[in-house]
């Protein structure tokens, strides 16, 4: 019940900061997105249909009614047709969220389990070549381009230059054979540039853990190394982790990997997103704005009850 | 006995691979993405690929004929035109039906009749519709343009648009048109009935229903399936008629294809591939992709060399490859709105803007823009009509493409400009590396010919559809663009120089030479001849002595495709072309 009421009470608490969210986002679209009108013309236009069109888009219109139109459209989650494809908007995001989900989600499971079993066996190795063997990968994985990963990935295991194992381009999902086919070099792809920001923060987290009085008592009381490690350190790190992994959900789901949906041809919503950013589209753009804050509400109040699960002394209130 | 109950099962399996053998599946690709097939809609080659391979044009042109000629398609026969060239009769093929769609009663599609090309050609005059092909049409055909004025109720009648009765249009024009029939092979004419308007609205963009030799199966922004439609008319490919040369294109196996029922393929697969790495990984694996453009990125690792164009024997033995002439030019243009640029009322400052236009035209260095930007191949030609079309002159003097430093140098003193008084000039477009290299390329030119560096600015934009705005409004001094032809008729860049095109019209130059006007308007209503070849030709002297821009080029490309695909990959102008391709299986 208490949970129930901290969740309905961080929902009226984020309605102000939806409105704020919406107003920022569509001042910017307006005075500084592309103007979709010119997409849209034909090769010999008139004045008069330049301004027909532009009507059409509503770009005639006083500022606040526009805004208000687009409160009217999150209030009823209607957002019209795509200026671009004239697609219904709602069925866009429904056939190209839950692909992003798939292609992303392994790749994010395995980025963050690999990275906290990593940070935990580099923490528990501190200072030893293992640990710095860790550490300094970490810095490479980190500091090498996503572009040049899945390029990289891409000639290693799809390509006649390489292995030619997978498929470079497509996304023909029937079966769980085909999802495998398709998501393994896109997923190897983000683990290993998730693994080294993931590893190296893990990492900070847990040490910092391990100096802590408590651990130094579970010592002292000749507990062993692996019941120090996930009792006492592992436990008691748990909530920068869940914070971590839990905020960065809203980008895997509507963020997208825009970099892995263009280069291995997966309809995503990531890319959906940056066709509507670059050409204008707005009734796509403010559904995914929207969408994006609804969901950065919902793990605000969900960490909260996270953190509660993972250390019952944080309150609700 | 478990042998014998084994074997039905074995029989299943072994038909079922069998059966998948039988499909033919084309998996063609092709470097930007259609985001609709509405053909109001279809202004880009990737959206009329699709649009003419599901709807139905009344022409098309010759699959391997050039240069390009036109051939009856959903039409019986070409148009008989009256003597005036005003009135255009034309017959349309009897018991051609549209594809099975819910949108029919009883989802069975029906006949296409005479009524549903005037009720497709009427819906590019409808404002809600945003029509892109509009303008081809328009103050072109009696009583169209008064119709949408009128509000474009559909239940009206046009006097130039008519359904004499189910299987014959007349098309009655304000003043002769000859590219008219042109205009009905593009996409753009695709006949839609009026049931899938009504039932998919807006969407229709996504859910075509048309009597085409495909039907769309599904689409998303990476990927576009088309099967075959099984109820396609009874048409085979005529070889001859479709204009086979053996020496030209005897290496293809197109000849395999003739008498064959089309389409040849079951079903095609266009894979909308715009990185240029992942396209050329998917074409050499050999699974994938069969098709390709070849990009500058690999053309180091593929040619053998580039004059001519010759592949590496291992790139060779695995692919074709035709080295293709784009049917369009890229250019840059100067807007004469401009005050530096443009016309004056005093002479000594008109001669001067014209000799700083033809200063910048000298400084250009065509050899080594087509060497960094177009791998290297294809030459500039003199003036802006496309090789090809008529009124192209190979012989015509290349001065104005040839880069003379000492004369534009020399221009430049003649009429007075030194570092102080020359203009800042803004070179704009999209924000990119490769238009960034374009500026430094420009500014590179132009500093040799004694122009201070810091006055030769770039002007940048986020999107194409924001420069295209500045474009449109006059506000840019420069126009480096490129135009694709609708169809090939040099009046089709002709028409960029003339004054009436103006801003936001197809001149972006804002051109206006009364005499040019004149000679356009002269030609524009001609059948081909001699004469008007004559006109051409003078008219684009006159933009090449105006000084009007920098060009032309026409991009060649190199076209790769496996050697178990029979193709010919030709996309520009041509469309519905998806159906005379094959995969040996």
């Amino acid at each position: 019940m208490e949970i129930l009421k901290h969740c309905f009470r961080k929902l009226i608490y984020s309605i102000p900061l939806l409105f704020g969210v919406t107003l920022i986002s569509f001042v910017l679209m307006v005075y500084f997105g592309p103007d979709k009108t010119y997409d849209l013309l034909g090769r010999n236009p008139t004045i008069e249909e330049i301004n027909e069109i532009r009507h059409q888009l509503g770009y005639d219109r006083p500022f606040f009614v526009r805004y208000f139109e687009y409160v009217k459209e999150v209030l009823v989650f209607d957002f019209g047709y795509s200026d671009s494809t004239g697609e219904q908007v709602t069925s866009i995001l429904a056939k190209t969220i839950p692909v992003s989900i798939a292609l992303q989600l392994p790749g994010f499971i395995l980025g963050n389990v690999l990275g906290v079993l990593l940070a935990l066996f580099a923490a528990m190795h501190r200072s030893s070549w293992l640990d710095k063997m860790i550490m300094s990968s970490s810095v490479v994985g980190m500091s090498i381009s996503y572009l040049i990963v899945i390029i990289a990935t891409q000639l290693i295991f799809c390509s006649s230059y390489g292995l030619n194992l997978f498929p470079v381009y497509g996304w023909e999902v029937n079966s769980l054979p085909d999802y495998l086919y398709y998501i393994t070099v896109p997923t190897i792809s983000s683990v290993f540039v998730a693994l080294g920001y993931n590893t190296r923060f893990y990492r900070a987290v847990i040490v910092e853990e391990t100096t802590r009085d408590h651990v130094r008592t579970a010592k002292a009381f000749g507990h062993s190394a692996n019941t120090i490690i996930f009792k006492h350190v592992l436990r008691n790190a748990l909530v920068p982790i869940v914070t971590r992994i839990v905020f960065s959900i809203p980008f895997v789901i509507v963020g997208g990997a825009l970099l892995l949906e263009s280069y291995f041809g997966i309809p995503g919503v990531g890319l959906t997103a940056y066709d509507a950013i670059t050409t204008g589209d707005l009734p796509v753009l403010k559904a995914i704005i929207v969408l994006t804050t609804l969901l950065f509400i919902v793990v605000v109040s969900l960490v909260d009850v996270l953190y509660r699960a993972v250390d019952p002394r944080i309150s609700l209130k | 006995m478990k042998k014998f109950t084994m074997l039905p099962l074995a029989a299943l399996v072994v038909s079922s691979f069998a059966m998948a053998d039988d499909i033919k599946v084309f998996k063609f690709s092709e470097d930007g993405t259609p985001t609709t097939f509405d053909p109001v809609q279809s202004g880009t080659t990737y959206a009329n690929t699709v649009t003419t391979a599901v709807y139905d044009t009344l022409y098309e042109y010759k699959y391997l004929k050039s240069p390009f000629e036109l051939k009856p398609n959903l039409a019986v026969d070409m148009p008989q035109v009256s003597e005036d060239g005003l009135t255009y009769t034309i017959k349309l093929k009897q018991g051609v039906k549209f594809i099975d769609d819910p949108a029919f009663e009883g989802g069975k599609g029906r006949e296409v009749t005479a009524d549903d090309f005037v009720y497709s050609i009427k819906r590019h005059f409808d404002v809600k519709n945003r029509s892109q092909g509009s303008w081809l049409w328009a103050g072109k055909i009696v009583g169209l343009d008064a119709w949408k004025d009128a509000g474009s109720d559909y239940a009206k009648e046009i006097e130039g648009l008519k359904a004499l009765d189910r299987y014959t249009v007349q098309i009655k024009l304000v003043k002769p048109f000859p590219q008219l029939t042109y205009t009905l092979a593009m996409g753009y004419s695709g006949v839609v009935p009026v049931e899938a308007v009504e039932k998919y609205g807006r969407e229709l963009s996504i859910h075509p229903v048309g009597s085409g030799p495909f039907k769309l199966v599904s689409h998303n922004s990476t990927k576009t399936v088309l099967e075959k439609n099984p109820d396609y008319r009874q048409e085979t490919f005529d070889l001859a008629g479709a204009g086979y040369n053996e020496e030209m294109h005897g290496f293809t196996g197109i000849a395999s294809l003739d008498g064959k029922q089309l389409p040849i393929v079951d079903r095609v697969e266009l894979n909308w591939i715009k990185q240029a790495s992942a396209r050329w990984n998917s074409f050499s694996k050999g699974s994938e992709i069969v098709n390709t453009t070849l990009q500058n990125e690999q053309m180091d690792e593929v040619l053998a060399s580039k004059h001519p164009v010759k592949l590496k024997p291992e790139y060779a033995e695995q692919f074709n490859f035709r080295v293709n002439p784009e049917a369009g030019l890229v250019y840059n243009f100067f807007n004469f709105d401009d005050e530096y640029f443009g016309y004056s009322d005093d002479p000594k400052t008109n001669a001067q803007n014209k000799a700083l236009r033809c200063a910048i035209v000298k400084s250009f260095d065509w050899p080594q823009r087509i060497s960094r930007f177009y791998l290297g191949i294809g030459e500039a030609y003199p003036g802006f009509i496309v090789p090809g079309t008529d009124g192209f002159d190979p012989n015509m003097d290349d001065s104005s493409i040839t880069q003379d430093l000492a004369g534009a140098k020399k221009l430049l003193k003649e009429y007075g400009w030194n570092k102080q008084n020359l203009p800042v000039i803004y070179y704009p477009g999209t924000a990119s590396t490769r238009n960034k290299q374009f500026f430094e390329q420009f500014r590179g030119n132009l500093t040799k010919i004694g122009y201070p560096k810091n006055k030769i600015k770039q002007k940048t934009f986020a999107t194409f559809g924001d420069f295209n705005r500045d474009v449109k409004n006059s506000k840019t001094q420069l126009i480096p663009m490129g135009w694709g032809l609708d169809y090939p008729d040099a009046e089709n860049t002709l028409q960029l120089f003339y004054g009436p095109n103006r801003s936001p019209g197809s001149n972006s130059a804002n051109y206006n030479n009364p005499e040019f006007n004149k000679l356009y308007e002269q030609a524009s209503v001609m059948q081909p001849s001699p004469e008007r070849t004559a006109l051409y030709q003078k008219m684009n002297q006159m933009v090449v002595d105006d000084c009007v821009g920098i060009g032309g080029y026409s991009r060649t490309r190199i076209r790769m495709w496996h050697k178990n695909a029979i193709m010919w990959p030709q996309r520009d102008v041509m469309g519905n072309y998806l159906k005379y391709v094959d995969i040996k299986s």
